[in-house]
């Protein structure tokens, strides 16, 4: 019985799930969460009943989107953990995978968060995970290929290489896979232009204003020119100067390299005596 | 080699560290020395008629001639090693019986490894029958131990075989050898020491892994896992490491092979876990080593990448540990950082781990891995591995694909470096390499345009991004300020005319640089004269020994210079007489 009501409530949560607001949401999910733990299901195990198993793992992935949707990503980050025994567990029960879920997009997700929180060493890790878990078929091409997948993948690599103006076409042309990962690209958009910005103070010595516009993907000039303030450039006659800081900083990295190399060679006499 | 004592513990793939040809001879001294012994003791109880037998052990009627026998014997044990290898298996397996016994004797933990460390010779002549046989001897029916010998011989394939002196039909190959059998029976039956149990179940282990029989293997380790934690006792230690790694050696092996979670790996892990936690409790190095070594493993063979980061941060890995596990161990955490993108740790690991790995044939396999991950990583951090690592004979052929990457990395050409990762995708995931090469894109992209910018002083976008294969000028343009502000190159960019120039390059002479290799290099060395000095063994009461000595020398001392006295006197009056001449 808790179970029907349980599939009643997931494909509700199915189908309105862009219609709902968040707390609605939330609701209707901490109410399919007591009918889990009913059913004692809340956990995975091998015992249960996979029908079961696939319903928790719906609900987990329904309150998976809908915080990413919230922008909640602390909540979306927990039911990813909730949902991992799930999938683990996922390929034991073959007729499991096989009916649907949503495990790539919210893996997909996951990855993206992952990459704006700057958690390289943690994406490359799951990245890993990925790698071996189609190993079994057809390999890594398969991962890049996916569609949910291969998103993060690829901004990832534009994003090591350099070419952020990739990474802005990505996120422009509706080239997103779908509405969720589109949250993402505020994130994204700040973060490449606080990259670019870092890389020009180095690399120009001065730029014209104009170009600065279409280097940073800003809209306008007078949004340029709030840009430059808040990083601190200086503006003169339609050009921007990057204020040069790394002079300073070598002159005070010169006084500690003789003191450097007093300690070390005191400590190389006292280790010889040790030795002799 | 820098490491810890010289001969430790059996390698992987059934080596030693430290040359093999040492411990072989090692071993047949001591075998030869054991032979004697027992052949002493036959020709004291055994009746004549078996003299005449063909028992390498038994010598030759000897009454008269004493001495010169022995000799002889020497002579006769290593001619009959070909004419009756499974009598001289045997005879080996029970020689080791007493170097356990000598360990729980003398609670000396060195004994059980030099048992352990014979397995791999005698490895190769091991044969259900033999291995039946020597159990069958080893145990009487009414011993303690009979249920644990019975559990063997099932494992082994031979139920049928009886315990005790009756030996079965199989042993029938050779009339003679049961009456010497009897005898050693009748030494040894008094009690049969627990190391000695599980020393014949390593030996089934192996037996079962080299012949394939994995789920038998696996189900006789979960036995003798058992019966290890059912007994507490400290002279097991070194013995149940060895234990532990065949039984998640033959977990692995099972069905749906480790990428898959369902392999048996992940349901032995409680186990191990459990194992670790006894082993840091017990002060239990060996076990405790190995079983992190092979938790590690397990992880990362199921790609649980944080799960092995958060098990190397949880535990401390013994500092005292053998050689060839603090080897596998740097290798494993090298391979986790270098996935979380930690490249100088993993550098450093690898490194320590290839430096470690034994320099014997026997443990080729471990070097060439732990050298391809660390070439891998090398070219990651922006370095280009030294050409003579490939010129190693027995690497260069497995490194074959590794020095092409190399080479398109070097030159910067992205077009050859896709071909290269298409061509030897296989290989590369095999090896565990495939996410980690397909990283390398970027330092690909960024050589390039070093090259380019130490070859030409000034050069427009466009033809960089014709030269690189880059998607648009754009893109270029934004890669190349990327690499100038991460400290590439050093350069400039125009935008308004759209090219790239580069600075003067400066003298590395003039930088900290040099110092700091050469600090380096010191450190370096200072460390493995420390690690030395650490490894030296002291053995217990030597000081005593010393203290003797001296004194011994100091008596006579004073009895020389007594006699100097004297001779003094006898100097002074030959003087006086040479005087008086």
């Amino acid at each position: 019985m808790a179970q029907r009501e349980l599939t009643n409530l997931v494909s509700h949560l199915k189908s309105a799930s862009s219609t709902l607001s968040y707390e609605e949401t939330t609701g209707l999910l901490s109410r399919a969460k007591l009918l889990l733990l009913q059913l004692n299901a809340l956990t995975p195990a091998t015992t249960t009943d996979p029908a079961l198993l696939a319903l928790a793992r719906d609900v987990y992935e329904q309150g998976a989107l809908a915080s990413i949707r919230a922008k909640n990503p602390d909540a979306f980050t927990r039911y990813v953990s909730q949902l991992r025994p799930f999938y683990e567990l996922a390929g034991q029960a073959r007729q499991l995978s096989a009916s649907g879920g949503e495990r790539n997009k919210v893996t997909g997700l996951y990855l993206l968060l992952l990459l704006t929180q700057g958690l390289y060493g943690e994406f490359h890790s799951e990245l890993e995970a990925l790698a071996t878990r189609e190993g079994g078929n057809g390999g890594m091409a398969d991962v890049e290929g996916d569609r949910y997948l291969g998103y993060p993948i690829r901004l990832e690599r534009w994003l090591m290489e350099g070419s952020y103006d990739r990474v802005w076409k990505a996120m422009k042309k509706g080239e997103v896979p779908c509405e969720e990962f589109g949250v993402f690209s505020e994130i994204l958009t700040s973060q490449i232009r606080s990259e670019i910005a870092s890389s020009s103070e180095r690399a120009y010595p001065s730029l014209p204003l104009s170009s600065t516009k279409s280097l940073l993907f800003l809209e306008s000039e007078g949004a340029v020119v709030e840009f430059a303030r808040s990083r601190g450039w200086t503006i003169k006659d339609g050009q921007i100067y990057f204020p040069s800081a790394q002079e300073t900083g070598e002159e005070e990295a010169e006084k500690p390299m003789s003191q450097m190399v007093i300690e070390n060679t005191l400590g190389y006499a006292r280790q010889l005596e040790t030795i002799v | 080699m820098p490491g810890k004592t010289p001969d430790k513990e059996p390698v992987e793939n059934g080596g030693y560290r430290g040359g093999k040809d040492m411990t072989e001879k090692d071993l047949k001294s001591k075998a030869k020395k054991a032979s004697k012994k027992e052949a002493e003791d036959e020709v004291k109880v055994v009746v004549p008629v078996l003299k005449a037998s063909k028992q390498p052990s038994v010598p030759p009627p000897n009454d008269a001639e004493g001495d010169v026998a022995m000799d002889e014997l020497d002579k006769t044990a290593e001619g009959e090693v070909k004419v009756d290898p499974v009598l001289q298996t045997v005879s080996d397996i029970r020689s080791n019986f007493a170097l356990l016994d000598r360990a729980v004797a003398l609670f000396d933990a060195r004994f059980s490894l030099r048992a352990l460390r014979s397995i791999s010779s005698i490895r190769k002549r091991l044969t259900p029958d033999i291995l039946a046989q020597a159990i069958s001897e080893t145990y009487s029916s009414s011993s303690a131990s009979a249920h644990a010998a019975k559990q063997m011989l099932v494992a082994v394939g031979r139920p049928d075989v009886s315990l005790g002196r009756q030996t079965g039909p199989e042993m029938e190959i050779d009339s003679e050898p049961k009456a010497a059998c009897k005898n050693g029976v009748k030494k040894e039956t008094k009690e049969i020491i627990p190391e000695i149990d599980v020393f014949l179940g390593i030996l089934t282990q192996v037996l079962l892994h080299d012949s394939k029989q994995i789920q038998q293997g696996l189900e006789f380790s979960q036995y003798l896992v058992e019966r290890i934690r059912s007994l507490n006792r400290r002279t097991l230690d070194s013995l149940s490491a060895k234990v532990y790694f065949y039984y998640s050696l033959f977990a692995e092996q099972i069905a749906p092979l480790p990428p898959s979670p369902q392999s048996p790996i992940v349901s032995i892990r409680p186990t191990l876990l459990a194992a670790l936690r006894t082993a840091v409790l017990r002060k239990d190095v060996d076990t405790q080593a190995s079983v992190i070594v092979l938790l590690l493993r397990n992880y990362l063979l199921t790609s649980h990448i944080s799960q092995a980061d958060l098990l190397v941060s949880h535990t401390q890995f013994p500092e005292n540990a053998a050689n060839n596990q603090v080897a596998r161990f740097l290798y494993y955490l090298g391979r986790t950082r270098a996935i979380q993108l930690r490249y100088t740790e993993a550098h450093e690991h690898l490194t320590a781990a290839t430096r470690k790995a034994p320099s014997s044939a026997c443990a080729l396999g471990f070097s060439q891995t732990a050298t391809k991950l660390l070439m891998v990583v090398e070219l990651l951090m922006g370095d280009i591995p030294d050409r003579a690592t490939f010129r190693q004979p027995n690497m260069e052929t497995a490194l074959r694909p590794y020095f092409l990457l190399v080479q398109a990395v070097r030159v910067g050409n992205l077009e050859d470096f896709e071909a290269i990762i298409a061509e030897h995708a296989d290989t590369f995931r095999r090896d565990g390499t495939y996410t980690l090469i397909l990283r390398l894109r970027q330092n690909v992209i960024r050589t390039g345009i070093r090259m380019m910018s130490l070859s030409y002083s000034r050069i427009s976008l466009r033809d960089i991004c014709i030269r690189l294969h880059l998607g648009s000028e754009e893109s270029a343009e934004y890669i190349v300020a990327k690499a100038i502000r991460d400290g590439v190159i050093e350069a400039t960019l125009d935008r308004e005319r759209g090219f790239m120039k580069s600075k003067e390059v400066g003298d590395v002479y003039a930088t900290r640089e040099p110092g700091e290799a050469f600090h380096d290099r010191i450190r370096a060395c200072l460390a493995l004269h420390d690690e030395s000095v650490k490894a030296m063994r002291f053995p217990m009461n030597q000081h005593r020994l010393e203290l003797k000595s001296a004194q011994e020398a100091r008596e006579r001392e004073r009895e020389m210079a007594k006699e100097i006295q004297e001779g003094d006197l006898d100097e002074d009056d030959l003087g006086g007489e040479f005087e008086g001449m």
